[in-house]
């Protein structure tokens, strides 16, 4: 008896890029696409990241993605994977994961290092720590940020473990919080 | 800064930050927590904290602040026994070193879905490596497991443990006949062992254990006679994890004379036992105290009260593969505070070991070449693993380094620098008979093509260790390896000892898988040095890096095949040239490069063969045994020759091999006359209606056959003495277990021949000092050599049983009385100028079926196998999925790259096949009326079955797109690496 495979969203950015000089977060739209419209180069320092609109939670049916303050949205255990979120986010930041899958990247800046730092405190900067201690070469730095191979994976969290900017989590909250 | 975190329900606080698997190991002494790679790779570690499954070698003490942690030693008694239970019953442990990890996994699994599905399992425990097992048998058991834990299964007998959980009795539910814990059948599982202090085992009255609806007849033979489905011995201190592998031995296993008291926490004594023993004056320097009633289990080991406590030691080893050591300052890492010492190879006797050829250097001197990157250039000995590794950093090696010799071209280059003195041709063989270039010059058809397979690693999940301390008038190694008599040799040799060496004792531990890799000294003769040079008790563990680079690895091969038939397809000759590529030092290179050739020619029926072997010395790391023993490379090139005859000739491959197949009375290739027992056609046939009903384009079929024993006119021989105390039979015979379960056919063998139960019958803790030399675990040789060793010996026994009218009841008369047998049986030399010469004293067949799916996926293997009488069914079945998923890993995933003779690859990208991966293994026993007359018929099982599945693989990818592929792994599957 086939189960169907259960996939859950996951965003690929933790938030912590300051908003530009000059930009309110109270002025912006809620909508993230005409935020994306407004501000094509962005609008915080890292032009790569989150942009809090909203859309993901607008678009979800089940009411799993919920967002505060223009911060990251935290996407709950009710997401079904449907992937309607995946389509509503214009930073392509959210993609359907397996959920046993549990060490993830969260950062999807593809500047050089010394940019990536300056422009978000939870960036990835290319620092190929996680390559380095990976047992399985399963995780690389791809256009500058850590990319996981799912096939490869074995979820041992070695690389979460040691990457020095948070940037690979746990989603089950063992190996970082 | 202190982290405070709960281990097993204990609130435990530590100033220390370092990897949990450190602290649960070190401090709290939770050995089940197995140090596989300690770097996230292998999952032997795996505990579970906060309710997921984690490995503890990542998660640090720091990171564990707050949260709650569980090893196998806190899981509730009912939980370990039905681990125990499902497991056993199931056949999922062999080498059991990944178990307790497997066990935690599962457990995670179950706690949040009592009900998986076999998907959900594979993937649960797809982080956790099982090299032995195939995997098949691990799921089955958790499946069970959680059948019981949910309450699904069925109760057919009752056990009694009282159960702290429930304060009240535990069901145990299983099938009719299921088989059952030997340990509890005999009361021997002792509960004081492994947490909850007050629970006991009871000792079961066999007759209420068998229940009341169908009684199970516990007290005869028929429950663990040959041929039964058993549950193996060692089940239990595997799953739950108290079973001592070398490296579970710690500070705290050497107990001052003075101190006797601390046997008590170690050994689970009573006051009044430890009281008694002193009594009969039995608590002395170089006694080892076992477990309370469990004999099979060391607790401890007396020492002289003024031993100091132990030491580690280990190998800085060579950045080069071919370098000139110039200069070893020690100096600096000498005076570091807690180092005894750095020992270079002025300090050895003699400076060489080696398994059959003694080329092997303990250590390379100043002024010395070294040969490979892992040689050893000094020992360094320290007062704690810490210390080692920082003194370690600080002894610099100035080294000259020269250019490598890469290969077996570069080898045999006539301007090629010497590895050792001889030159690089370490070993040369040629196997004539007939005429092959006449033959092969009168075939209707031929097929011709050059060979390449890759070195392959062993990748057994427990890295090598062995602990050695002062003994009488020498030293004691406390071992993981595959002959105990052979590494007893090796460090005599080193120690100028062979005169007398008796000075050395070898005992074997568990042995957490081989497979082959385990025949050479590695960590043993390096620790019984320090051990000697310091006067102290010495642990020397090779971490994985270290193990990876330092053992030797099946050999690389390259090979010209060209074999020819009649228009018929009836095979006519073979003509080939076998290279291998020994690395730095010979191992058994000999030995495998005759079983190569000698095998090459496969199971048929011809008689034109000329062969020739070359092995030659590189700077590769080392290549030596490996199961299959040369066979899987000379196979894999004849077989995939044999798909092309059968196209050509026009007939299907499943015909041309039955054409040409063995059978009783026929000459075998090499003039042996083929015995009553050969069954390659019943192979053959057993696998047919899966090749017939497969589509053709998707199916590939492959033959195998594989010595048993190591023959070929060596003193081969099996041996083994029984000894009857307090009214029970102890077997000692030096023979590994490396997983493979011989130990627990031993006792079948003696369950078999007295009709006496299990309960009466044991494993002595074997040793080379109280056992006889049964020979090496290699050659698929221990269930038939030793087997009918213990037979013979078992059978004296039970002679002198009816002479004197005992019973098990009373067998307590025969008490101190020893019965030893000898089992040996003459082979020819290979080249003997006899007209049917007898090589080896038996020999296995096998056919393997593999089935692709569309998109080249491997979905099935049939894999039918003829090993004489089946011991015990369920741990041949797991033999067989074991070795026919390592079959399919060297077809397709695994390798060993190398870059200037360096070792690429870490333990997690060798490419060993994880659960996720693993197709329909179908076990096939194929077992005849007739059999062998000795060891109950049985013919071993072991090294066959990692030979016919990358042919059967190979042929299935031939048949689908007509590609020859004659590399491994092989090119362009579905799972070639993108």
């Amino acid at each position: 008896m086939a189960k169907r495979i259960r996939k859950i969203a996951k965003i690929r950015c933790r938030g912590g890029s300051q908003l530009k000089e000059g930009i309110d977060r109270a002025s912006l739209p809620e909508d993230c696409k005409a935020i994306k419209e407004l501000y094509p180069e962005g609008i915080s320092k890292c032009s790569y990241g989150c942009l809090g609109g909203g859309s993901c939670a607008a678009a979800c049916r089940l009411g799993a993605i919920s967002i505060e303050n223009g911060n990251v949205p935290v996407i709950s255990e009710k997401c079904a994977g449907c992937g309607l979120c995946v389509r509503a986010c214009p930073q392509n930041l959210i993609e359907l994961i397996l959920p046993q899958r549990n060490i993830q990247t969260a950062c999807s800046n593809m500047d050089a290092g010394k940019t990536a730092r300056e422009a978000c405190s939870n960036s990835c900067i290319a620092c190929r720590i996680c390559e380095k201690n990976c047992p399985a070469d399963a995780v690389h730095v791809v256009d500058n940020r850590a990319v996981i191979d799912p096939q490869k994976c074995i979820c041992c969290g070695m690389c979460a473990v040691k990457c020095p900017r948070g940037v690979i989590r746990d989603l089950y909250g063992i190996m970082t919080d | 800064m202190s982290y405070t975190f709960t281990v097993n329900g204990i609130i435990r606080t530590t100033d220390q930050d370092k990897p949990l698997l450190r602290y649960l190991r070190d401090d709290l002494l939770l050995y089940s927590v197995k140090d596989g790679c300690s770097e996230g790779a292998c999952g032997t570690c795996t505990i579970i904290v906060d309710g997921y499954a984690v490995k503890s070698c990542v998660l640090t003490t720091k990171r564990a602040e707050g949260r709650n942690i569980l090893t196998v030693e806190g899981l509730s008694v009912r939980e370990k026994e039905v681990f125990v239970f499902a497991f056993g019953s199931c056949g999922a442990v062999q080498c059991g070193f990944c178990i307790p990890g497997m066990v935690m996994a599962a457990k995670a699994l179950i706690d949040r879905n009592p009900d998986p599905t076999d998907e959900e399992i594979k993937e649960a425990i797809r982080g956790n490596v099982c090299r032995c097992t195939g995997y098949k048998k691990i799921i089955q058991g958790i499946k069970r497991a959680a059948a019981i834990l949910r309450g699904d299964e069925d109760t057919k007998f009752v056990s009694q443990f009282a159960d702290e959980d429930t304060h009240g009795k535990i069901e145990y539910i299983s099938e009719y006949g299921t088989p059952y814990d030997p340990e509890v059948v005999s009361g021997i599982a002792n509960y004081r062992n492994y947490g909850h202090a007050s629970i006991y085992g009871t000792r079961y009255d066999p007759m209420e254990l068998s229940g009341s609806e169908n009684p199970v007849n516990y007290d005869r033979a028929s429950i663990y006679g040959v041929g039964q489905n058993v549950f193996r011995i060692d089940v239990r201190k595997k799953v739950l994890g108290y079973g001592k592998y070398p490296d579970d031995i710690g500070p705290e296993y050497f107990i001052p004379e003075d101190k006797p008291e601390l046997i008590m926490e170690q050994a689970g004594w009573t006051r009044e036992e430890l009281d008694d023993a002193l009594r009969r004056g039995e608590i002395k320097a170089g006694t080892t105290i076992h477990r309370r009633g469990e004999h099979g289990c060391n607790a401890c080991t007396i020492v002289e009260s003024d031993m100091p406590p132990m030491a580690y030691v280990s190998a800085v080893r060579s950045d080069y593969p071919r370098a000139i050591v110039k200069k070893i300052h020690k100096e600096k890492a000498e005076s570091l505070p807690g180092v005894l010492g750095v020992l270079t190879a002025a300090d050895v006797p003699c400076n060489k070991v080696g398994h059959i050829q003694q080329d092997w250097d303990v250590m390379i001197a100043e002024g010395d070449t070294t040969r490979m990157v892992g040689d050893a250039i000094c020992l360094v000995v320290a007062e704690s693993p810490y210390i080692l590794e920082q003194a370690k950093k600080a002894v610099k090696v100035e080294y000259e380094p020269l250019e490598p010799v890469r290969n077996i071209s570069e080898a045999r280059a006539e301007d090629a620098p010497p590895i050792h003195e001889n030159g690089n041709l370490c070993q040369q063989r040629h196997v004539v008979r007939g005429d092959a270039a006449k033959a092969l010059a009168e075939s209707a058809y031929t097929a011709t093509a050059e060979f390449r397979t890759p070195f392959t690693e062993h990748a057994f999940l427990e890295p090598e260790c062995a602990v050695s301390f002062p003994y009488g008038n020498g030293v004691k190694v406390l071992s993981t390896d595959q002959g105990a008599f052979d590494t007893r040799k090796e460090i005599c040799h080193m120690l100028g000892w062979l005169d007398t060496p008796e000075r050395v004792v070898v005992e074997n531990q568990l042995i957490g898988g081989g497979f082959g890799g385990k025949e050479d000294v590695t960590t043993q003769h390096i620790s019984a040095l320090a051990a000697l040079k310091f006067g102290r008790p010495v642990k020397a563990k090779f971490s994985r890096s270290e193990s990876l680079r330092v053992h030797p690895k099946r050999h690389a091969m390259e090979g010209t095949f060209t074999i020819g038939c009649d228009e018929n397809g009836i095979l006519q000759g073979l003509d080939c040239e076998i290279n291998f590529d020994t690395g730095a030092y010979a191992s058994l290179c000999g030995p495998v490069l005759e079983r190569a050739c000698t095998h090459s020619v496969g199971p048929y029926n011809y008689h034109n063969t000329d062969i020739r072997g070359y092995g030659y010395y590189t700077n590769n790391p080392p290549a030596g045994a490996f199961r299959g023993f040369g066979v899987c490379q000379s196979q894999f090139a004849l077989e995939s020759l044999l798909n092309v005859l059968a196209e050509k000739v026009g007939i299907s491959p499943w015909e041309i091999r039955y054409r040409n197949a063995i059978e009783p009375g026929l000459e075998l290739p090499n003039g042996q006359i083929a015995d009553v027992s050969t069954a390659l056609k019943e192979t053959l046939l057993a696998v047919k209606p899966y090749f017939d009903n497969n589509p053709k384009d998707r199916v590939g079929i492959a033959c195998a056959m594989k010595n048993a024993g190591v023959g070929v006119g060596l003193p081969d021989k099996g041996r083994a003495k029984l000894i009857v105390k307090d009214g029970i039979v102890y077997i000692y015979t030096a023979a590994s277990d490396i997983g493979q379960g011989c130990q627990t056919v031993f006792c079948q063998d003696v369950a078999q021949a007295t009709a006496l139960p299990i309960y009466k019958i044991r494993n002595g803790v074997a040793n080379t000092e109280n056992s006889p030399d049964s020979g090496t675990t290699s050659g698929s040789r221990q269930t038939l050599l030793t087997g009918e060793a213990v037979r013979g010996a078992a059978l004296l026994l039970r002679k002198a049983m009816d002479e004197s009218g005992i019973i098990e009841a009373n067998l307590d008369r025969l008490n101190g009385r020893e019965f030893t047998y000898e089992y040996f049986e003459p082979t020819d030399k290979l080249g003997s100028d006899k007209p049917n010469p007898r090589s080896h004293i038996a020999y296995g067949y096998a056919t393997n079926v593999a089935v692709l799916d569309e998109e080249g996926k491997v979905t099935d293997i049939y894999a039918a196998f003829d090993a004489g009488k089946v011991v015990n069914p369920l741990s041949m079945s797991g033999q067989i999925e074991g070795g026919v998923l390592m079959g399919m890993g060297y077809a397709l995933t695994e390798d060993w790259p190398l870059e200037d003779c360096v070792p690429k690859a870490k333990y997690g990208t060798l490419g060993l096949l994880r659960a996720t991966e693993t197709p329909e293994i179908h076990a096939i026993h194929v077992e005849k009326d007739w059999l062998l007359d000795v060891s109950y018929g049985a013919k071993g099982i072991g090294e066959i079955t990692t030979i016919p599945a990358a042919p059967a693989i190979a042929g299935a990818y031939y048949a689908k797109d007509g590609v020859l592929r004659t590399s491994l792994p092989l090119k362009d599957t579905y799972y070639s690496r993108k």
